[in-house]
């Protein structure tokens, strides 16, 4: 019995505490897509039109654009940064794995710290450096900038998928004749596929949800869809409905990669004792 | 000897080179570059010339004063100590219950207070702007119209207390995570035998659970302490700092400086204090926590 009512208790205050963030996603939803609300929270009837900007151009202020130029700017933004962070990170994973040298426990502790130090803080001097080694206001120059903020806990990712794999496959292969960078590259790359699809998205989805590199280092005509959100939210008139459609838009992208990718990112390689 | 540490260095070079030199890059050198501009008095042309520790000056009260300075590093300390405390204890909270419930509502729950770290900066912020929007037309403003309650400027009235919940159920939601994920790692003998023995689901959440999760605790704690010192993106996005700098922390602060009045400088000389803050804090955690155990994480991790 006594039980009974601490587990009422726990619901009771889970609840509680749940209840204003339901109501904030569920409204949220309505007003995506609901049409002429009944006392503005309400719909009346269900229907596309807060997504008209996917046939019409954009207008803040003076300015406009269409949402596909923004969807172009952060695939192309997010996808650099991506590849980037996956590159530098199998590499670097493999030989933190695999390779003994001095200070490597030193890089590792570094990284971790690294990550702990937002990359935020240090977006006077990233400006700076932008701008004098010509990058500034270009989107690959700074999906790189953004890039090397995941690229601490990236390594980290990449030398656990790395030390998963049984030390006899890399002897068997170099006993065979492979130099290092081929054991990399035809034998490990296609082992941790996962690994790989792992940190893409990694990269991929930081990427994708940064705001303050792209607000900052990109020119205010370059919209990334986030600066686009926020520069509609900063105008005087506030469609709600219109900006909850595209903000549904905005976060279709990530999960329909994680859903493709969620495939290889469950098909880890099985490995019996030999014969591999 | 020469030869087989240029042959080490020949098979590493591939591996770490690159990343070490991105790393490098913007990483290195940004936090030495800060501390020089902190020098100057970049501005809007971007041309400079050294001024010696006048930024500083300016900042500490010393001659020329900043008005401002004062009432952003009470609004720092306000807002450091009121997210802090929330994402530790709500995130401690949270995981217990959720661990408590059926597995599915735990789920359900543990989901509901993982969203906020799920979607984008801008969208969260644009519910939070939303949800407590002045007008009747804003979230719970509108609730409040269609029961006939008048309307409360919540982003007027309390700004310091939003912003605090905004960034502190963020914080929470990693937090949750991290505890409920230890707390199913925790032998389940030691909370049934505690029961046997009498122990209420308080003192067992006390006496047992807590203390074995001081390690993810002191992690979480000081994790969050720096990432609520360092950010300042969803203030900017819920309130921009405003009303009247009632919300204006100190990164911020130097944002705002550099990016939005163009005193690059001094904006500069700002970031420079939370770098060095930022470094003693990393001394301090590597004090307590030692190099080793840093290495060894894991078991207890996400």
């Amino acid at each position: 019995m006594k039980e009974r009512w601490d587990r009422v208790l726990c619901y009771a205050l889970l609840a509680i505490i749940a209840a204003p963030f339901l109501t904030m996603y569920v409204g949220f939803f309505l007003r995506a897509f609901g049409e002429r609300m009944y006392l503005g929270i309400l719909p009346k009837e269900f229907g596309f039109s807060n997504f008209r900007f996917l046939w019409e151009p954009i207008a803040w202020g003076l300015e406009q654009t269409t949402v596909w130029a923004a969807l172009g700017n952060t695939l192309a933004f997010a996808i650099t940064s991506g590849l980037v962070v996956t590159c530098i990170c199998m590499l670097a994973g493999y030989a933190l794995s695999r390779i003994e040298f001095r200070g490597k426990n030193f890089f590792l502790v570094l990284q971790l710290f690294l990550h702990a130090v937002p990359g935020q803080v240090l977006l006077i001097a990233v400006f700076f450096l932008l701008f004098y080694v010509k990058l500034l206001h270009k989107v690959p120059g700074v999906a790189l900038a953004r890039a090397s903020l995941e690229i601490p806990l990236g390594i980290w990712m990449a030398k656990g998928f790395f030390d998963g794999i049984p030390w006899d496959v890399e002897r068997s292969a170099m006993v065979d004749g492979c130099t290092r960078f081929q054991v990399w590259y035809r034998i490990f790359l296609p082992l941790v596929k996962p690994g790989i699809a792992a940190v893409f998205i990694w990269g991929f989805l930081f990427a994708w949800h940064d705001f303050i590199y792209a607000y900052t280092l990109l020119p205010g005509r370059v919209k990334l869809l986030s600066t686009l959100i926020q520069s509609l939210v900063a105008t005087e008139v506030i469609d709600y409905g219109y900006l909850a459609a595209l903000s549904l838009l905005y976060m279709l992208p990530p999960l329909l990669l994680f859903v493709f990718l969620q495939r290889a990112l469950l098909r880890v390689p099985v490995f019996g004792g030999k014969g591999v | 000897m020469f030869r087989e540490k240029l042959g080490r260095l020949a098979l590493l070079a591939p591996f770490m080179g690159p990343g070490t030199l991105l790393i490098a890059f913007f990483y290195c050198v940004p936090v030495v570059l800060t501390l020089l501009i902190a020098f100057t008095d970049m501005g809007r042309t971007l041309q400079w010339h050294f001024i010696g520790w006048a930024n500083f000056a300016k900042l500490f009260g010393v001659g020329a004063r900043d008005p401002i300075v004062p009432r952003v590093i009470t609004n720092t300390l306000v807002y450091v100590a009121g997210a802090l405390p929330l994402t530790v204890i709500g995130g401690l909270l949270l995981a217990i219950l959720s661990m408590r419930v059926h597995r599915g509502a735990g789920l359900f729950f543990r989901t509901v207070f993982f969203i906020p770290r799920a979607v984008p900066p801008v969208v969260w912020g644009f519910l939070w702007a939303w949800a407590f929007e002045g007008t009747p037309y804003g979230l719970f403003n509108g609730i409040r119209t269609a029961m006939g309650l008048p309307v409360v400027h919540w982003l007027i009235r309390y700004p310091m207390l939003i912003v605090i919940l905004a960034n502190g159920f963020l914080g929470i939601s990693l937090a949750m995570l991290v505890f409920s994920s230890a707390i199913a790692s925790i032998p389940r003998d030691l909370t049934r035998a505690a029961e046997v023995d009498g122990a209420s689901e308080w003192q067992v959440a006390r006496y047992v659970i807590v203390p074995m999760l001081k390690w993810p605790i002191l992690t979480m704690t000081a994790w969050h302490l720096m990432s609520f010192l360092n950010s300042y993106v969803y203030i900017m996005l819920i309130t921009g700092g405003g009303p009247y700098y009632a919300t204006e922390v100190w990164a911020l602060y130097g944002y705002h400086s550099a990016f939005s009045y163009y005193r690059y400088g001094y904006g500069a000389s700002v970031m420079s204090l939370l770098v060095i803050v930022n470094l003693v804090l990393l001394l301090v955690v590597v004090r307590a926590f030692g190099m080793r155990r840093m290495l060894i994480r894991g078991k207890i991790e996400v």
